[in-house]
């Protein structure tokens, strides 16, 4: 098997085996998702974001197959992800942030098997553990948030999503 | 006057005999055209007109799985400028690739009924078109129905040897080989024919449907067998059943005297159950 290389929007990704991955960035939403709209039959109103919103990078890394919808933070993929899977998202935020005490990190860090726990997960499921960090890379901030599927298995799998991250560059 | 008639018949001879070599012919076509749709007896893909014709679905029971093609992992670019990179390859699951283009007629229908249906349960589907180079984003953006993947990737196309559109591939994700491959007219179709390779591809259950079964008569009748022998004390390993060692005969009871008196003998020690 071949090492496959993503990259666009400033992240390049060298994907080991068993990895694939997503870079995207969300349309800029058009209208409004407003409590009057928000029970549309329409599946496109409000389907991308909130009006004003100015969508910015993400990455989805994941040892499973990703599913074409899925959330920032990997809402769809957590779902169907398996025991011993791993999903690594990184959102990048605007500018606006560069330098507050949130992002104070600088450079992409590394997970530690102490950082997980139930409580950093954007939607709890049994079994399942996470941590989210925020740092500025290249003077982009970002976040990362990592979705380990047991909470059995967050020192072996740590070990891989930071094997995975030694693989990920940010361009400025 | 009278030839005249005979004239007159035997055109009107002529013309009946064009008429039912003309109906002939047309039953014929018809015969021939069913015949591809069954897929002449084979549980292969078909193509369409113009695309060339796939290798057949299923290997045969036994073959070497290493005869197939090598698959290949998919990159690419999505409707909405993404980047996608995903894994085809040692996976614990089938990968659908299904070729489509914006423009080619046929693929239409697979367009439209990719919103409403999966090719295969338990499998991931991939819908695959060319590159944004050789493609139009905006027309597969108003074609794709959504939640479907779709990734633009010439690279993919040239790694299948895509022959054209719709054009469908399975990658079996543990051995990573194609598994089968070809073209239909629908999603439909290639769903049933990949349903049918599949199961042609297993060794047939022992409960499989068209499998040499027991008929339930015979069944019936060893059961009904079975109960009297055992009502009689007669079960398996019984000296009855084996006759008498000197003359190689079984031991029929008197007439007029019922199996359980038969029975009433005592097993031979150390001699070997038939069943």
């Amino acid at each position: 098997m071949s090492e496959t290389t993503i990259a666009g929007y400033g992240f390049t990704i060298r994907l080991p085996d068993g990895w694939e991955g997503r870079i995207f960035r969300r349309p800029t939403p058009t209208d409004a998702f407003t409590p009057a709209n928000r029970n549309s039959p329409d599946p496109d109103v409000g389907a991308d974001g909130w009006l004003g919103e100015r969508p910015r990078a993400v990455v989805h890394l994941a040892d499973f197959a990703l599913p074409p919808q899925r959330g920032d933070y990997g809402s769809g993929a957590v779902e169907i992800m398996g025991r011993l899977n791993c999903f690594v998202s990184l959102v990048e935020f605007g500018s606006e942030c560069r330098g507050t005490a949130l992002y104070g990190t600088v450079g992409l860090p590394r997970v530690r098997p102490e950082q997980f726990g139930p409580n950093a997960l954007a939607r709890r499921l049994p079994g399942q553990t996470g941590v989210q960090l925020f740092f500025t890379e290249s003077s982009r901030p970002l976040c990362l948030y990592v979705v380990i599927g047991s909470d059995r298995e967050v020192a072996s799998s740590s070990t891989r999503v930071n094997q995975i991250l030694d693989r990920v560059t940010v361009a400025a | 006057m009278m030839t005249a008639i005979v004239a007159i018949q035997g055109v009107i001879l002529i013309v009946l005999g064009v008429l039912v070599t003309g109906l002939l012919r047309a039953y014929a076509s018809v015969l021939r055209r069913l015949h591809d749709l069954d897929n002449g007896g084979t549980s292969g893909f078909r193509t369409t007109e113009g695309v060339a014709t796939p290798r057949v679905v299923a290997p045969e029971p036994g073959a070497d799985a290493a005869t197939w093609p090598v698959a290949h992992d998919i990159s690419g670019a999505g409707l909405a400028g993404d980047l996608i990179a995903a894994r085809v390859l040692g996976v614990p699951h089938d990968t659908v690739l299904i070729f489509l283009s914006s423009g080619c007629s046929a693929c239409q229908l697979f367009w439209e009924q990719l919103g409403t249906r999966r090719p295969a349960p338990g499998s991931r589907l991939l819908v695959i078109t060319k590159s944004p180079e050789e493609e139009s984003p905006a027309a597969l953006r108003q074609l794709s129905p959504p939640g479907v993947d779709v990734v633009m990737s010439s690279a993919a196309w040239s790694d299948y040897r895509v022959p054209g559109s719709p054009y469908v591939i399975v990658v079996n994700g543990r051995t990573g080989r194609v598994r089968g491959e070809g073209s239909g007219t629908s999603l439909d179709q290639l769903t049933e024919l990949m349903r049918v390779a599949g199961a042609d591809a297993q060794p047939p259950a022992a409960s499989a449907p068209g499998g040499v079964r027991k008929p339930r008569a015979d069944r019936e009748r060893e059961v009904d067998v079975d109960r009297v022998l055992l009502a009689a004390g007669i079960g398996p390993g019984h000296p009855s059943l084996y006759g008498d060692p000197g003359t190689d005969e079984v031991p029929r009871p008197a007439p007029g005297r019922s199996l359980d008196l038969v029975a009433a003998e005592p097993p031979h020690p150390g001699r070997e159950a038939r069943r």
